[in-house]
């Protein structure tokens, strides 16, 4: 999606928003931060600095232990389990740990995504299809993830997520694993969900090639605090103040 | 129509990755239900045969003496006194003759050789229906013993009352093998189904993360129950209408079926014993699913 097309809309705000885990672990404090639909939004920072917990907290994987999420307009912590399911189906998520079963082939893991949403075997087998000539993946496609490298099980899991062509893409380390080539197929597979089905992607990297050249808004976190970056953009840029 | 495909494909999906424990459960439960099956279907018909042999009671009193015309209102009255009849018949010892004669059929030469006289004049009672409790049989057979040139009453009583032992005895044994199929079908597809669900662990988490639903989760599980159950129970009675075929075309004529007209369950209780089964499986199915799966 182009960058002034973006609305002025949140499908993510976060306020003061923190995360302990036990016994006494801040990963996240006092964060407030509004992502924008149609946005891509690079959260960088080193390892620890809590962009994992963030990635969890904005899937419902981890609840805050204080502060308040709203997604698409609605508080997360009054969206019932069942609530939480059907949203997850719009939320794609690519894991650092890649959460792949590792007994089943490409195609199954990736269409997996979209059997619970009960797509049509006709339209997983062609998405499937696509998202691997995408990703470069098409000669994997019936081989077991479990027997792919690591790079090529992270552009499965990268594939998996957006599959359902998400509202929501977030994606924690999307690169580590990749060389160049194959981290500018994920890249244009970002541009390509953002740009043709308005998707909104969230890339928690430490890999500063990828966005170092890049127009779209980018937001730091160092010890689970949010500090400004000198790359977001302007227009949309603005961390939000609660 | 997706939705459907979707929970039979993994319904499937499930029952081919533990396919060595589905095939021991099913074992289990058919065997479970042809036993309950089996003790089931001899006690309904011991009753069937029970009600029968109660509706054909009569006393017989043997008499050491012809019973003349003009005595028999008598008897009657004072037989009717103590207890309701449906009627009283005076067997002469004549009549009784031609009665061993007519039942002999082509045998009956060897009477040829006997005096007509040598069996007893009896009265045949023929008790009402409301005094066919066995205590009752045994009051009226001692009464009858009392009448004047009464020998002997043969009542049937301690025979019916052997078989009413019998009936409760098997009563038991149905209760017994009743519960045994209760706790086998509800514990052994509970304890499957936890073998499913353990061995799928890592992909019902992944389900979960991607947004699957309750029912795309725990529908194919307790589908799972409800196939057990249904194939179990199927198995099951098939086996026991072969048995069954089997003892009757054996034991056909002339002999013990025919006696008691042994007969297999009516649809009713066939399809009965079937949704019975369905509901213990599916029961065992879900006992599993809310302990083991938290979605």
């Amino acid at each position: 999606m182009p960058k002034d097309a973006i609305t002025n809309e949140p499908l993510i705000e976060m306020v003061n928003v923190t995360k302990i885990y036990p016994p006494d672990v801040a990963a996240l404090q006092d964060i407030s931060l509004r992502i924008y639909k149609g946005e891509i939004l690079f959260l960088t920072g080193m390892s620890g600095a809590g962009k994992t917990t963030l990635i969890k907290l904005a899937c419902c994987l981890e609840t805050p232990t204080s502060g308040r999420i709203d997604v698409a307009g609605r508080d997360l912590s009054l969206i019932s389990p069942a609530g939480i399911q059907r949203m997850r189906q719009k939320i794609g998520v690519a894991y650092q740990d890649f959460r792949l079963l590792d007994k089943q082939t490409v195609f199954q893991n990736i269409s997996m995504a979209m059997e619970v949403t009960y797509a049509s075997t006709k339209a997983i087998r062609e998405r499937v299809e696509e998202l691997l000539t995408m990703l470069n993946l098409s000669d994997k496609r019936d081989k077991l993830t479990g027997d792919l490298s690591r790079g090529e099980q992270q552009r499965v899991a990268l594939a998996r997520a957006a599959a359902n062509r998400p509202s929501l893409l977030l994606a924690d380390e999307p690169t580590g694993n990749l060389d160049l080539t194959t981290t500018k197929l994920v890249i244009n597979l970002f541009r390509h969900l953002n740009e043709e089905h308005g998707s909104t992607i969230v890339v928690a990297t430490h890999d500063e090639s990828i966005y170092a050249e890049t127009e779209h808004r980018v937001v730091a976190l160092s010890n689970g605090h949010l500090s400004d970056h000198p790359r977001r953009t302007p227009q949309q840029g603005e961390l939000f103040e609660a | 129509m997706h939705f459907l495909s979707y929970i039979l494909r993994q319904t499937g999906k499930n029952l081919r990755q533990t396919w060595g424990t589905q095939l021991l459960t099913l074992l289990t439960v058919t065997l479970s239900v042809l036993l309950f099956a089996f003790f089931f279907l001899i006690y309904t018909n011991m009753l069937n045969a029970g009600k029968r042999l109660g509706d054909e009671v009569r006393l017989i009193v043997y008499l050491d003496q012809e019973i003349t015309e003009q005595m028999r209102p008598e008897l009657e009255k004072k037989i009717g006194d103590f207890g309701p009849v449906d009627k009283i018949v005076f067997v002469s010892r004549n009549e009784a003759f031609a009665r061993m004669s007519a039942q002999l059929g082509q045998e009956k030469d060897v009477l040829n050789d006997l005096d007509p006289d040598f069996l007893p004049p009896s009265i045949e009672v023929y008790p009402l229906k409301n005094l066919k409790d066995l205590s009752k049989i045994s009051q009226f057979s001692d009464f009858l013993l009392t009448l004047p040139h009464a020998t002997k009453v043969q009542s049937g009583s301690d025979w019916l009352r052997r078989f009413g032992h019998f009936t409760n005895l098997l009563r038991v044994v149905v209760f017994l093998s009743g519960s045994l199929l209760i706790i086998s079908m509800t514990f052994i597809v509970s304890y499957t189904l936890r073998l499913t669900v353990l061995s799928r662990q890592s992909e019902l988490e992944i389900l979960k993360l991607l947004g699957a639903t309750r029912a795309y989760i725990r529908l194919p599980l307790l589908l799972e129950g409800m196939l057990q159950g249904f194939l179990g129970s199927s198995f099951g009675l098939a086996a026991l209408y072969l048995l069954y075929q089997s003892i009757d075309s054996h034991f056909s004529n002339p002999g013990f079926l025919k006696l008691f007209d042994f007969a297999f369950f009516p649809a009713e209780i066939t399809a009965a014993i079937l949704l019975a089964s369905i509901v213990l499986c599916t029961a065992g199915s879900l006992f599993s699913i809310r302990r083991f799966i938290r979605i």
